[in-house]
């Protein structure tokens, strides 16, 4: 006398991202990245949607870092690096014989584990991005847009000219995160961005993902699961496998919907990284 | 392996198959006291809903300090949102236990009528049966052991239906009546009882499949293969 048909209502599937309505931003195929022969990440399919915050997770040496470093190019950078498979940035390739790294890092800007502004002041670090790029016209409105973006604007309007290591480490990382956005980016990759810096900062930076996925598309890679339940909308589990050859290497093992992740993880190593119970 | 968050998880179990335990026997005692118009068990029975409401707190406070220190995910979150459920219709089915024992009070001195208590009895021992049924599926995670409560749940309805018909009968007599128009509210209470050991059967299947629904719904009865 059981129901037939499950009663089961959905009460929460209209406030649930919804990814196939979405412009895809990446589309990554068979993505395998090795350093020297060795692979780190083996054979990696994914799309990552505009406007949204996704978010990487997973234990230590499973290749998240490795596998943000793809989306700009900055595997590029190492020597011995070997990327295989497609990239798709916006439909085009992104290791295409044509395309200028130097142009996808400025569309598609990172942000670091330790803030790594310059020894100049404020207000060079965010214009020296602007200036390397000939996009000099009305620099002093761009400058105080990107900070205001970036929530640190009126903390530092009266002391533009001072060294911007006088900063805290939260505001250091904001201002790396106004450089980023100082270019007119599409996208802005985070590698640990809030790893290195105390609660109330952390909560700063992640309230601002908020803000600014409005504009923008972000991905986040983050050891602190509890941040990647915060701040994003979507969730992918890497993990690390021993592949057939003996080599050990970072998987894609689950990509869902965060709340999904969090509360209904469709395969077991998810589940068991997401509950303590490994990694 | 989260040691902390286990331990607390485990004892979160404990805890409520004992409140269920305690649960069985206000059940006990408030039909025994109903059968044989005892109002000192009545009151036993009681004041014994304190120590329900005691484990019942316990629960409740323990869920509370592990989803501010310990943030569970996945069926970690599942299991300590269904204890919360859980504990919450042990607790309704404990006052329901007192709502009988007051009734047997306030009944005390009045004529009554045999045939009825026995129907009585067969409800408290099928409400009984449905108690361990549902706490058995809980703790082996076991949904077709819960779905089975809907059966369970249908031959208790079927007598509290028998009994308000005969309660009915009685009417007409005066002497029965005011008795009977009591045994009313007892019948009831037995029903829900029932009742909500079918929703912690629906709260183990929420734990197993990750997905809310209801076994039965009494707004759209359509919608129920029977």
């Amino acid at each position: 006398m059981v129901s037939t048909t499950p009663i089961h209502i959905d009460a929460l599937a209209a406030e649930r991202p919804q990814p196939g309505t979405r412009e895809v931003v990446f589309d990554i195929r068979d993505l395998t990245v090795s350093y020297e022969g060795n692979p780190a990440i083996r054979s990696v399919t994914f799309e990552a949607y505009r406007n949204f915050v996704t978010a990487i997770i997973g234990p230590s040496g499973c290749g998240k870092s490795t596998f943000i470093r793809c989306l700009n190019r900055m595997n590029d950078l190492i020597p011995g690096a070997v990327v295989e498979g497609t990239v798709l940035y916006r439909g085009e390739d992104l290791y295409g014989k044509d395309v200028d790294p130097v142009e996808v890092r400025r569309r598609i800007g990172m942000v670091f584990q330790k803030p790594n502004p310059f020894p100049k002041s404020i207000h060079d670090n965010v214009a020296f991005g602007p200036r390397v790029l000939g996009m000099t016209k009305d620099l002093d409105a761009r400058v105080e847009r990107a900070l205001k973006q970036a929530a640190l604007w009126d903390e530092v309007k009266d002391r533009l000219k001072k060294s911007a290591l006088s900063l805290s480490g939260g505001q250091q990382q904001r201002l790396c995160i106004a450089r980023c956005l100082a270019v007119e980016p599409d996208v802005l990759l985070m590698d640990e961005p809030a790893s290195a810096l105390d609660p109330i900062a952390t909560t700063r930076i992640e309230d601002l993902m908020h803000g600014l996925k409005k504009d923008y598309s972000i991905v986040i890679v983050t050891h602190n699961m509890q941040q990647a339940a915060r701040v994003a909308d979507m969730t992918a589990f890497f993990s690390i496998e021993q592949g057939e050859e003996g080599h050990r290497a970072g998987i894609l093992v689950e990509y869902d919907v965060t709340s999904k992740i969090f509360t209904q993880p469709s395969d077991k190593r998810t589940e068991d990284y997401v509950t303590g119970r490994f990694g | 392996m989260r040691i902390t968050l286990q331990q607390d998880l485990d004892s979160l179990q404990a805890n409520l198959l004992e409140e269920s335990e305690l649960v069985l026997r206000a059940l006990r005692g408030s039909i025994n006291a109903l059968r044989e118009a005892d109002t000192e068990l009545a009151d036993e029975v009681i004041a014994f809903d304190d120590d329900v409401d005691r484990l019942y707190l316990k629960i409740e406070h323990g869920i509370e300090s592990l989803l501010a220190r310990q943030t569970p995910v996945a069926t970690d979150l599942r299991f300590v949102l269904a204890v919360l459920h859980s504990n919450l219709h042990l607790e309704r089915m404990a006052d329901l236990c007192v709502t009988v024992a007051k009734l047997t009070k306030l009944a005390h001195g009045l004529p009554l009528d045999e045939e009825l208590i026995e129907g009585f009895d067969e409800m408290a021992s099928r409400a009984e049966e449905m108690i361990r049924v549902a706490l058995d599926a809980f703790v082996r995670r076991d949904v077709e052991g819960a779905e089975s409560l809907v059966d369970l749940d249908e031959l208790i309805d079927r007598t509290n239906r028998r009994v308000v018909e005969h309660i009915l009968e009685l009417g007409g007599d005066p002497a029965l009546r005011e008795w009977g128009l009591r045994m009313i509210i007892v019948s009831r209470c037995l029903e829900r009882i029932g009742d909500h050991a079918v929703d912690i059967g629906e709260q183990t299947a929420y734990l197993v499949t990750g997905e809310f629904r209801e076994f039965t719904d009494a707004s759209h009865p359509e919608r129920v293969d029977t």
